[in-house]
């Protein structure tokens, strides 16, 4: 089951358009991360997933097909946008009940002692949390919810580092309990790369990689040697170069099967460098399925 | 290559109940129950003071006022009174925009203005129940509570009813009686949540609420008023105290006379030094009226009798009343359609 | 390597809640209406949680209002997360979702940590910190690994990462899943006797020092140990390990 499926989906806001052809199918029981930078277009995605917004071209669908803001598809999933909005003047028991009202699933017991365990005072106001504490709120009544998918927009920004590690732990460890799939943006590169398992990189409103974490890592290879032989690659994959006077590093499409050419060297690279490179490359793309452009493979990464 | 996934959960319910009503009904009072209670208790404290003034004016008005317009009525009632009353039914005026404003305006413009329309229409009862299970209890409460207010104002305004100093169409009172009152404070509401979802912010809308309200309530006095139902015509003279006047004119020979002509004809006389020509006004030395009608002139009288105040009731009542729903339901069809 | 010789707290996780009677004598003893409507609320929560699906609810809720003992009773809860049948006392409801928090259940003997600026990939330390505990002696075979939410809630990583390490592990066949109850420790690393890790050692430390006359300084000694190493390695034909070159494996057959 994809947990969301989209279709060449686009939306546009007046003349410009925030998301264009946009086809994914994010597979359930994964954490999905979607990267890019400002502007790029993933509130918006996230916004037409959870029913926020309509798509102007495309469909987009959830949980198996069913379509976004639909009443099932609103029951299974649960959404914490950014800047985790609360109600600032009523407490957290009222939030907990409120959320309880709203929906046909809401575990009370497990949500009063979650809030517990984090010290989260049950009368107090939720204005006067700290903002680590109403995250963990805004996350508590959602998982509270059992949904099937949580989608995170943004949540980590505005935490400090033990905020954002509480955060993240209590996500992920409801993820292995009880089987849920997560979705979530963010710009935290170095974190991601332990917390997700699948990858989205928009860019300029189009998705530029898309794919397991693992398959894209282990397909793509830095090589690095002299600067002068840099232009023998023109016929193999490569997403972006970087040069100097004498030593140039590529990054290329390989595996670490492939042969290196003599005099040159291959690393494994990682996700900060793999996004910054294709970032750099609007024209590169890492997609499952047919090629887009002129410097991607074809099936390149596959399920 | 595949990656291990995690074991996909046990499959729920296939068929989806909708969450019940009620429990929409805690959220609307628990999120909104400020704001009733303020207009709870800014009602409550004018329901006091109508009550008590109220009690006195009734004690005075039985004592001193049969007969009317006797000299101590003068004293004890109208003159110490009279202001008073003139000045609350100014200020009830203000009650329905004010309720409405302050209940109806925010109820969308707060949520779009913080972005808990994020959470609020991402929950499992989906935002078009939540909006009409906001929206309709509002309604009602403001409407019955303004109800329950004209009962009040309508024992209030009793004894200068009977003492005949304000008239049952009176604009000072005819959107405070019957069922106008009511009408009028849900249609205010109406406007304020529009204007809340329209404009996002509660600040704006509430002042956005404010000024279309002022202008539909004159409108509505001043020109609507009038055309509800075609005017009787007579030329009797003996109209009761009670009608309301909507104009009047004079004809001589089967054809209309205009105004300056009439001037010219009591100033040429010498016998009516009014500026100010009419049959229910304080003559001065000689009814102009019966001199004009004894020298070949026919007064032509529209007006609409009193029997009729409560067919106008239910008009104005009628009007507003759809205007609200149009404009709820207008509310409701765009928070269905409404982009993040 | 943090190394947790205390107990954890009993209860939680998946398929560990203590079956209640085990413990008290008193299961055959009549249960009162009291006990059967308490038995029904708690059926009710499990519901609204979504433990049980309509139709078990309503087989188990006509259970509980027939039950007659104890016995009957704390059946009807045996599968559900915290004990809440009448007669047992209410153990502390473990496996919360304590982040940062130890094991959970009896208690793995380690506790993993994480090296985040060490480029090696995260699943990969964690299967190196197995081999290393087995080799120190802190883990032996029959010994528990930490359970999957347990490592994820405290090092917040991606569950699938640690399912890669274990299922590494079995692969490497030095663990065995036991459905239901965990990961646990079935076989050793090949054990190097003691004299000859002495006599190892000592051959080193003369190989280091002729490095270092020949002009080679640590790093230079780094790169030229990796490098004869993976020869080595290439030579004899074998995946083994590769510590220290900083490479993700590429994922097996499908």
């Amino acid at each position: 089951m994809n947990v969301i499926e989209t279709s060449g989906l686009g939306k546009q806001y007046g003349s410009t358009w925030a998301l264009h052809e946009c086809t994914l199918a994010i597979p359930a029981g994964h954490v999905a991360a979607l990267i890019g930078p400002n502007g790029a277009g993933k509130t918006t995605l996230l916004n037409l997933a959870v029913g926020l917004a309509e798509p102007t071209a495309g469909a987009v669908t959830v949980l198996g097909g069913k379509p976004a803001g639909s009443p099932a598809a609103l029951d299974g999933i649960a959404f914490v946008a950014q800047d985790t909005p609360l109600y600032k003047n009523l407490s957290a028991a009222d939030m907990l009940h409120l959320t309880r009202n709203l929906n046909r699933r809401f575990d009370q017991r497990y949500a009063e002692d979650r809030l517990a365990e984090l010290g989260i005072p049950l009368n107090r106001k939720a204005g006067k949390l700290s903002g680590g504490q109403q995250a963990q709120l805004a996350l508590t009544v959602a998982l509270a919810r059992r949904p099937r998918l949580l989608v995170l927009d943004e949540p980590v920004a505005m935490l400090d580092p033990v905020a954002r590690h509480d955060f993240m732990a209590t996500v992920l460890a409801t993820a292995a309990d009880d089987g849920m799939s997560v979705v979530l943006s963010s710009h935290v590169l170095a974190e991601l790369e332990r917390v997700a398992d699948y990858l989205i990189l928009l860019s300029r409103g189009r998705v530029q990689v898309a794919g397991e974490l693992d398959d894209l890592l282990a397909s793509h290879r830095m090589l690095t040697g002299p600067a002068a032989e840099a232009s023998q690659f023109a016929d193999r994959p490569v997403v972006h170069v970087r040069r100097g006077a004498a030593q140039a590093h590529l990054l290329v499409r390989a595996t670490a099967d492939d042969p290196v050419p003599p005099g040159w060297e291959a690393h494994p690279v990682g996700l900060e460098e793999l996004t910054l490179a294709y970032l750099r490359e609007p024209g590169a793309g890492a997609l499952p399925g047919p090629a887009r452009s002129r410097n991607t493979q074809p099936s390149e990464v596959t399920r | 290559m595949t990656a291990l996934t995690m074991p996909a959960r046990p499959k729920r319910d296939a068929g989806l109940r909708p969450v019940p009503w009620r429990r929409m009904a805690w959220v609307t009072w628990r999120q909104h129950r400020a704001a009733l209670g303020g207009v709870g208790a800014f009602l409550g404290a004018f329901a006091v003071y109508l009550w008590l003034t109220g009690l006195q004016m009734h004690h005075a008005e039985a004592a001193y006022c049969h007969p009317a317009g006797s000299l101590g009525c003068g004293i004890n009632f109208t003159g110490r009174y009279g202001e008073t009353a003139i000045i609350i039914s100014i200020a009830l005026q203000a009650v329905p925009a004010l309720i409405g404003a302050f209940i109806g305006a925010p109820v969308l413009a707060r949520e779009l203005e913080t972005g808990t329309f994020r959470y609020a229409w991402t929950q499992g009862i989906g935002r078009l129940r939540w909006t009409v299970g906001k929206l309709v209890p509002l309604a009602v409460a403001v409407t019955a509570a303004a109800g329950a207010f004209t009962v009040l104002f309508a024992w209030y305004n009793q004894p200068w009813a009977a003492a005949g100093y304000v008239t049952p169409f009176s604009a000072r009172v005819f959107d405070l009686l019957g069922v106008a009152f009511a009408a009028w404070t849900l249609a205010a509401f109406a406007i304020g949540v529009l204007a809340g979802m329209l404009i996002r912010r509660a600040v704006p809308a509430i002042a956005a609420t404010l000024a279309v309200y002022a202008g539909l309530a004159f409108a509505a006095g001043l020109w609507l008023r009038e055309h509800y139902i075609t005017p009787l015509v007579t030329h009797s003279t003996n109209l009761p105290g009670s009608a309301w006047i909507m104009s009047y004119w004079y004809t001589k020979g089967g054809r209309l006379v205009s105004r300056s002509a009439i001037s010219q004809e009591l100033q040429g006389d010498h016998h009516a030094s009014v500026t100010h020509v009419g049959p229910n006004t304080v003559q001065t030395v000689l009814d102009p009226v019966r001199y004009l009608t004894q020298h070949g002139y026919t007064n032509w009288t529209s007006y609409q009798p009193a029997s009729r105040f409560w067919p106008f009731q239910w008009i104005e009542g009628g009007w507003l009343l759809a205007l609200s729903v149009l404009l709820v339901a207008t509310t409701v069809w765009l928070v269905r359609r409404r982009a993040a | 390597m943090v190394i947790d010789k205390g107990d954890g707290a009993p209860g939680g996780g998946a398929g560990a809640s203590p079956a209640g009677g085990r413990l008290h004598s008193d299961q055959h003893l009549r249960v009162s209406d009291a006990e059967r409507e308490a038995a029904t609320g708690r059926l009710a929560e499990h519901f609204a949680a979504g433990r049980l699906d309509q139709a078990e609810f309503d087989d188990r809720v006509g259970h509980a209002m027939s039950a007659r003992t104890r016995a009957d009773l704390n059946g009807l809860f045996a599968d559900l997360s915290e004990t809440g049948s009448p007669g047992v006392p209410e153990l502390p409801r473990g496996g919360g979702s304590t982040p940062g928090g130890g094991p959970r259940g009896p208690g793995s003997p380690i506790e993993f940590r994480l090296d985040a600026a060490s480029g090696v990939p995260t699943y990969l330390q964690l299967v190196q910190q197995v081999e290393h505990a087995l080799r120190l002696g802190y883990l032996k075979p029959g010994d528990q690994l930490p359970k999957v939410r347990d490592v994820v809630a405290s090092l917040a990583i991606n569950p699938n990462t640690v399912l890669k390490a274990y299922k590494e592990l079995e692969t490497k066949g030095l663990t065995a899943g036991r459905p239901g109850q965990g990961t646990f420790i079935q076989a050793t690393l090949s054990q190097v006797a003691l004299p000859e890790l002495t006599g190892l050692h000592k051959s080193l430390l003369g190989w280091l020092t002729t490095a270092e006359a020949a002009g080679l300084d640590q790093d230079g000694i780094v790169a030229l140990f990796t490098s004869a190493l993976r020869d080595f390695h290439e030579r004899r034909g074998g995946t083994g390990d590769r510590r220290g070159a900083a490479s993700a494996e590429t994922e097996g057959v499908a």
